[in-house]
């Protein structure tokens, strides 16, 4: 099953090269203080380019890691408000990057979403490590998961 | 009796007592192993044979001019009051059954006949007796009681038939759990038990008993008097005469439809699930997809984009759902199984099988080997068979949670006694340790905590061997070179197989590797 591999072209929304990814750097100082920030982890490209893009839309400066080794980098430079991750990764999965940056960066939100119900044993891994993190399930329609980051940054 | 009479009804003739003809006589009681004993009408002890002196203990010159009351015990010495009234009235006492004493004081059972002797002129002048001694026979009888007792009292029903399948024997429990009469059943054909669509067992049953072989706890169904079927396991062994040659057989046969009811349950959960586990990995097949069109047509519907993105934004959208029915008919479709066997390609099912659980293996950084060489088609229940691939591959998974190769392989079977395909699963995961591996095939064994049932192998060698298949695991757990291999065999033609009789143990193994 062939799938995400295939490089789509979908015009200016999507969030464009790595360079764009990695260089926020010294951006990161220069952020207006209004604009909320977040970082979309997924191993599905489309998904994660397309969530990107809407949250562009919703108000928020994005970045986007297709694994969660790069996010763990990102993060690093680019200290998200929020990191919105897929759970079934390749190598690292979500919950090991949620804990990861829930260590490093105490002050960064994460949600996690998945589409699957079999990540139960993931979740009660990190569960008994004392971690646990709101989870979205897939499909997520956009309106929800914009009013679920609100309900992370109230909350 | 007189001694013409006593002629006439040895020798045919009443004058033929002569000499020699006594001397005869007294030859056979000198060496008969009974004992042969001669009294007066007062109890006095006036002969004592070879056979009195091995039973009794006493030689003649001590015991000849004693009464016999010394032989019998003191409790019983009434016994001899009547029997010398019965003699002095001419009667005979025939195997009458009592106690007597050896010269140690031994008591011993014996079983006795007693003769009134006349003299020419008919008078009664004493008694002649011929004892047995009993004890072995009584020791026979004794065990034979008891066994007969157990076999009767036994719950599981014990049915012993000659070598044409005719019953001989009956137990309450055959009349429990078949329903019918000793009586009624005695004499009848063994086929009676038998459901019609089975009645070639018998013919297999009786070769094999006939070579002396014995069947033991072969699973099959009989039928019962009123015609309910009964799920049994049965142990069938020949029994042999004295000479060695097999005249019958005894069959025990066990009730055990509660335990193929729960088995069938068993394995039903496990189909729902393995169903469970498929679907969820299918569903985040179908739902990555699906979000991807749900960000798409929410980015389309924006104020500000340009009718170029719009159309890109829908073009990408109707790819992401033919993707999703793809992945749709890819999985979902083996679910129609009809439930009779049919021809397939195997290589299909597993593909199958491996494209719902592409994900897990892209997440797990598993890389997959997979080798086809079967060209022939083979006749199975195909959700049956997707069921077993998807428990290997998906025990795999588990075992290789930090990555690792799968390698796959279906040929056809090397083996020479039957033509079939034999499929191989490696993986290179933790491996199974030692002390488990003996255990994986028994039901809710597992060493995967509460996320594992326990019966995912069990119900997965029970469809294996359901297609007359067999199916073995080894595995190694040293470091840098740990992994499983699951080997699984089934043979192209698996017709009449579940009817066979099989009397060796029916195989499916794991051992270390």
């Amino acid at each position: 099953m062939e799938t995400a591999s295939t490089p789509i072209c979908l015009g200016n929304w999507g969030p464009g090269n790595s360079s764009e990814i990695y260089g926020a750097r010294e951006k990161a100082e220069a952020r207006a203080e209004a604009r909320p920030t977040i970082l979309v982890v997924d191993d599905e490209r489309l998904l994660a380019d397309t969530t990107a893009a809407i949250l562009r839309h919703a108000g928020f400066e994005t970045r986007i890691a297709y694994d969660g080794f790069v996010a763990l980098e990102v993060a690093g430079s680019f200290r998200p408000d929020y990191i919105l991750t897929d759970i079934m990764m390749p190598e690292m999965n979500g919950v090991e990057l949620a804990i990861a940056i829930t260590k490093m960066y105490p002050v960064t939100k994460i949600l996690l979403f998945s589409g699957q119900a079999g990540i139960s044993e993931i979740l009660e891994q990190s569960k008994a490590k004392g971690f646990e993190f709101p989870l979205l399930a897939k499909p997520v329609y956009p309106a929800k998961l914009i009013e679920g980051l609100r309900k992370l940054k109230d909350g | 009796m007189t001694s013409n009479e006593t002629s006439a009804q040895l020798f045919g003739k009443t004058n033929a007592l002569t000499e020699q003809a006594k001397n005869f006589l007294a030859a056979i009681v000198a060496t008969s192993d009974d004992a042969i004993i001669s009294k007066d009408l007062n109890g006095i002890i006036n002969s004592w044979n070879e056979g009195a002196r091995r039973i009794f203990g006493y030689e003649a010159d001590e015991i000849i001019g004693q009464p016999i009351l010394r032989l019998i015990p003191v409790e019983l010495h009434h016994e001899e009051d009547f029997i010398l009234g019965k003699i002095r009235a001419g009667e005979r006492v025939e195997h009458f059954e009592t106690t007597r004493m050896r010269k140690n004081g031994e008591r011993f059972p014996i079983s006795v006949t007693i003769s009134p002797i006349r003299d020419d002129n008919d008078v009664v002048i004493g008694a002649s007796k011929i004892a047995r001694d009993i004890s072995d026979r009584r020791r026979a009888d004794e065990s034979r009681f008891r066994l007969a007792a157990i076999v009767d009292s036994a719950d599981d029903a014990i049915i012993s038939k000659n070598l044409n399948g005719i019953i001989t024997s009956w137990n309450n429990g055959a009349r429990r759990l078949f329903g019918y009469e000793e009586e009624e059943i005695i004499g009848q054909s063994i086929l009676r038990l038998i459901p019609e669509h089975l009645r070639q067992e018998e013919n297999e049953i009786l070769r094999k008993l006939r070579a002396g072989q014995k069947i033991e706890h072969y699973e099959t169904t009989r039928v019962s008097k009123s015609g309910a079927i009964r799920e049994v396991a049965v142990t069938i062994s020949p029994i042999c005469n004295s000479k060695g040659e097999v005249t019958g057989a005894s069959k025990i046969a066990r009730d055990i439809s509660d335990r193929k009811k729960v088995e069938r349950m068993a394995i039903e959960a496990e189909k729902i699930a393995t169903t469970g586990r498929m679907a969820a990995a299918i569903a985040h097949e179908i739902n990555n997809p699906l979000a991807s069109v749900l960000n798409l047509i929410f980015l389309a519907r924006q104020d500000d984009v340009s009718k170029q993105d719009i159309q890109n934004y829908l073009a990408t959208a109707e790819s992401e759902l033919e993707r999703v029915s793809h992945i749709a008919r890819q999985t979902l479709g083996y679910y129609r199984d009809t439930g009779s066997p049919s021809e397939i390609q195997l290589r299909d099912l597993m593909q199958n099988v491996l494209s719902v659980y592409h994900s897990k293996l892209l997440a797990h950084g598993i890389v997959v080997d997979a080798e086809y060489n079967d060209l022939r088609k083979i006749r199975v229940h195909s959700g049956e068979i997707v069921q077993i691939f998807s428990n290997v591959i998906s025990n795999a998974i588990d075992a290789m949670a930090r990555g690792g190769k799968l390698s796959i392989a279906i040929a056809q079977s090397a083996k020479t006694e039957r033509d079939g395909l034999k499929i191989m699963v490696n993986d290179t995961g933790h491996g199974i340790r030692r002390e488990h591996l003996g255990k994986v095939f028994e039901p809710f064994f597992t060493t995967k905590g509460n996320l594992g049932t326990g019966i995912g192998l069990w119900v997965t060698r029970q469809l294996v061997e359901r297609h007359g298949g067999h199916m073995s695991i080894s595995s190694g757990t040293e470091p840098g070179n740990s992994g499983t291999i699951v080997m699984i065999d089934l043979p192209f033609d698996n017709s009449g197989d579940a009817n066979s009789v099989n009397t060796g143990q029916s195989g499916s193994s794991a051992e270390t590797r």
